[in-house]
């Protein structure tokens, strides 16, 4: 931590002079540069605002987090195409070395010739992509006391100006010099010793009250915290807006309270909305069309629901935000009254769906209950939920108002029933919580006009737990064990129609699958696998048409783009993330996985890109 | 001995539990023999490794820069009978014990590996032995048991829980007392749960009088008690539907480290019979319940 500060300090010094005597001889030719310039884009800023709400038709970059805000995942390239898939190869790999290794969940962004990715326990890198060489290197020094739950991932940076931006495993933004490395500034989220983290890649968005805002949201803390979005200033740091997900909590505006969000004790008892839950870990996506932020959140607190009933929002929800004031646009709340730990966070994509001849503007997201939902994005409506895996068992469906129809007998059982020390009666609940899709981010094409779900086949037993003990104190809890529901796969990546809910092809996968996805105009779907294949698919069909072994499993979203007129493709590479940590009959798929830690750069040569 | 003689031998003990854990579980009572060291390792380093829990009052809490309480003190009988500096890890509770041991005892942290030579206040429970086998349960030093303190003026008596019904009570959000009170006549005191953030947050609401009650551990309600400007008294009504009303707390060890675990064992015989570690309770207003012989 000190040794970051002081690298602060130096860097702060060291910008000074240059920043001022730039700012004197160049002063009268500023005025006639920006008139000059007004219409293109600034290259002496860098990334500017437009660069990333442009970011999916720019095929020379990669500035956003998803290749695009939207999130959609799909490139306008076809360069590469079914026809010369064969002939990708790799160019180089970069470790990332140190003995410190885990799970590589990075997106990388790419500008200028340059990759910025980020690695496990908070490192980031810069690459030189015609070399593979390192520019500079950032490893966030992590206090004593911290306490990650899950894994010590990190899914990626965000861009704008000339500062690169990451968040932290105690809780905290960093915004680095994208040219040295340094820290310009460095702000906590949440306070790590309260048992928050932050993982996710932080969205940037434009205002019109405040210029662009770099918007995040936290993560950890089992229990006791609330799930918040938070929106700051890139240059300073600085926080605009903040607004606490749970109803009965009190957003602010530029540090003054501005509203409640819903109604204290509408859907929750007592006091427990404070301490509701909801964390909103994965970050969101924002569309331009509409002016609104999206996020997800998490499961609510406590596990047990008996203890809360109601419908508990906006836990398990999707929730749209405007970002110029960060009041509620809308939300929807796709596992009201959770018991199953399905948290809502799940990244929701913005498309313009024809269905019956109309376009509508919707957006669509692939929840860890099972269910793959289309919601009308500009006012939340639902229109549509299809089963995205196989034998969902906690719900018998969904009906005409987005609304689950539970299965009470598959709902885990109250722990206070069975006080007589047995265990109790175990359900077996499908998806596990684990979820039908985790984390790991979909595509949609706007050529196949289908989305590609990479999800996992599993269930859970839960039951009664006779006696656990928590801080020194007995309670009872629960047991619960994931297990696959078929004998040969448990990965499954999905094609799928958003307008009928049609699954027009499935890839099966051994190991669950824990990468995100990527769509290209050249008719391809990639995603990665925990044996450690990066592999291609063809995109109408699903054959598979091509594959690389990395030699470490992939838990990681793969990109693509164009330099030197050469299409290329990366992705990170490393076995880790959340199954592992479980273990059950799913460890018997991937318990021989070897950890690694390194990206991975392809191209197609110009030569062998002509049919 | 410097710190450098002791690094490679930590390394590689650690080493060898861990392939012992994937590969060899079965072969644990061959490989303890070589395994043996960590008394001798100790002493030779001068440096024994205490864990106690973060905010929690009265057994082991921060009071600005000073770290008190029970545990703390036993911690530091440990350092004086051994003749080895002590230094605490102090961290907060994982969701169940299951996880403290590991994050604690036998495998350390994901981020700096750290791990404590000892745990204290462990629920001493063969199931939770027999569930962490990487760990090893003994020396039971304090019966716990689950209280209520109240303000005797508002509260003179307190036969059942129903008085909760209308008498507001501040429990820690997530703890034993929180899932009982949650539960209890079928979530009929829902409306009157106080929850703190922290232990010392629930004690707040207890005094600034917005709770009439406060549900913790016996010794928790005790320390209130003997810290608080209002007339208290502490009670331990009837608890239908509680798993357990009182359960014997020890240490653990790592189970490659049984003959550290007898050293301390003695440590805290010694504390027990000399009557020290009742004057220790007493100190911070906690009566000294002896766990039964198990």
């Amino acid at each position: 931590m000190r040794i970051s500060e002081k690298r602060a300090a130096v860097n702060a010094k060291s910008l000074l002079p240059t920043a001022v005597s730039t700012s004197l001889s160049a002063l009268a030719g500023a005025v006639v540069l920006s008139l000059g310039v007004a219409s293109a884009p600034a290259m002496a800023e860098g990334v500017t605002i437009d660069d990333l709400m442009n970011d999916q038709a720019t095929t020379d970059d990669i500035v956003t987090y998803g290749l695009g805000p939207r999130g959609q995942r799909y490139s306008p390239l076809d360069t590469l195409n079914k026809e010369n898939i064969k002939n990708l190869f790799p160019v180089w790999s970069f470790s990332f070395g140190g003995e410190k290794q885990r799970g590589q969940e990075s997106q990388p962004i790419i500008k200028d010739g340059v990759m910025y990715v980020t690695g496990s326990y908070s490192r980031i890198w810069a690459i030189d992509i015609a070399t593979g060489e390192e520019l500079w290197q950032y490893d966030a020094r992590l206090p004593e006391g911290i306490l990650p739950c899950c894994d010590v991932i990190n899914r990626g940076a965000a861009i704008l100006g000339d500062k690169v931006f990451f968040g932290t495993l105690d809780a905290k933004i960093v915004a680095l010099n994208a040219e040295t490395g340094k820290v310009v500034w460095r702000k906590t989220i949440a306070n790590y010793e309260d048992g928050y983290s932050y993982t996710a890649a932080p969205l940037i968005v434009p205002t019109e009250a405040h210029g662009p805002l770099i918007v995040t949201g936290n993560s950890g803390g089992e229990f006791g915290i609330v799930g918040q979005v938070e929106a700051r200033n890139p240059d300073t740091g600085d926080l605009v807006w903040t607004r606490p997900v749970i109803e009965g909590h009190m957003g602010t505006l530029n540090g003054e309270e501005s509203t409640m969000t819903g109604t204290a004790n509408e859907t929750w008892p007592g006091d427990m909305y404070k301490n509701g839950g909801g964390a909103t870990w994965l970050g969101g996506t924002y569309d331009p069309d509409t002016k609104l932020v999206f996020f997800g959140t998490g499961n609510p607190a406590p596990w047990n629901s008996h203890l809360r009933p109601g419908d508990n929002k906006w836990s398990a929800s999707r929730i749209a935000i405007n970002p110029e004031d960060g009041e509620i646009a809308w939300g929807f709340q796709t596992t009201p009254h959770d018991g199953w730990d399905y948290d809502g966070v799940n990244e929701f994509i913005s498309f313009d769906m024809e269905k019956d001849g109309q376009t509508v503007k919707a957006g669509a997201t692939a929840d860890r209950n099972g269910f793959f939902y289309v919601l009308d994005r500009t006012n939340g409506d639902f229109i549509s939920a299809t089963p995205f895996v196989q034998n969902i068992s906690w719900a018998k469906g969904i009906d005409e108002n987005g609304r689950p129809i539970w299965d009470p007998e598959n709902r885990p059982g109250n722990p206070a029933e069975s006080a007589d020390g047995k265990k109790g009666k175990s359900i077996f609940a499908v998806p596990s919580f684990l979820g039908g899709k985790n984390w790991m981010p979909m595509a949609y094409s706007q050529d196949t006009q289908m989305f590609y779900i990479p999800s996992n086949e599993w269930g859970m037993d839960i039951w009664n737990e006779p006696i656990t003990y928590k801080k020194g104190a007995a309670y009872l809890g629960a047991g619960f064990t994931i297990k696959p529901i078929f004998d040969d796969y448990i990965g499954s990546l999905k094609a799928m129609d958003p307008a009928t809910g049609e699954v027009k092809w499935e890839y099966r996968n051994k190991a669950p699958l824990w990468g995100g996805v990527l769509t290209t105009a050249g008719g391809l779907v990639f995603t990665g696998t925990p044996e450690g294949y990066l592999k291609a698919f063809d995109a109408e069909t699903g054959e598979e048409l091509w594959k690389f072994q990395t030699g470490t499993g992939i838990v990681s979203s793969p990109v693509t783009w164009e330099q030197d007129g050469e299409q290329w493709v990366a992705i990170t590479t490393g076995w880790g993330g959340a199954v592992p940590l479980w273990g059950g009959e799913v460890a018997k798929v991937v318990s021989y996985l070897n950890q690694g830690g390194s990206v991975w750069a392809f191209k197609i040569p110009k030569q062998l890109a002509l049919k | 001995m410097n710190e450098n003689s002791e690094r490679p031998c930590l390394l590689w003990r650690h080493r060898v539990s861990l392939v012992s854990l994937f590969f060899f579980s079965g072969l644990l009572l061959q490989t303890s023999v070589l395994q043996a060291r960590p008394y001798d390792e100790v002493i030779a380093s001068g440096k024994l490794v205490v864990f106690v829990y973060e905010d929690y009052a009265p057994y082991s809490w921060y009071e600005g820069d000073e770290l008190r309480g029970i545990d703390v003190e036993i911690g530091r009988a440990f350092g004086e009978k051994l003749g080895v500096d002590i230094e605490f890890l102090v961290r907060g509770a994982d969701e169940n014990i299951d996880d403290d041991l590991r994050v604690n005892i036998w495998k350390g942290d994901l981020i700096h590996r750290k791990a404590a030579d000892v745990m204290l206040h462990v629920p001493v429970d063969k199931e939770v032995d027999i569930r962490n086998e990487l760990a090893v349960i003994t020396s039971p030093y304090f019966l716990e048991q689950m209280a209520v303190v109240v303000d005797s003026e508002e509260l003179p008596e307190l036969p059942t829980f129903a008085r909760f019904v209308y008498n507001p009570i501040a429990v820690e959000v997530d703890t034993a007392g929180d899932f009982f009170l949650s539960n209890a006549f079928g979530g009929r005191l829902h409306s009157s749960i106080r929850r703190g953030r922290t232990f010392a947050d629930a004690v707040e609401v207890f005094e600034s009088g917005e709770a009439s009650g406060l549900m913790g551990s016996r010794a928790q309600a005790e320390w209130v008690s003997d810290g608080s400007a209002r007339e208290t008294s502490i009670h331990q009504p009837p608890m239908p539907g509680i798993v357990r009303q009182s359960w014997p707390i020890g240490i653990a060890i790592k189970h490659d480290s049984r003959d550290l675990g007898y050293a301390l064992g003695d440590v805290i015989t010694e504390l027990i019979v000399s009557g020290r570690l009742e004057k220790i309770t007493e100190s911070y207003g906690v009566s000294y319940v002896k766990p039964e012989n198990l």
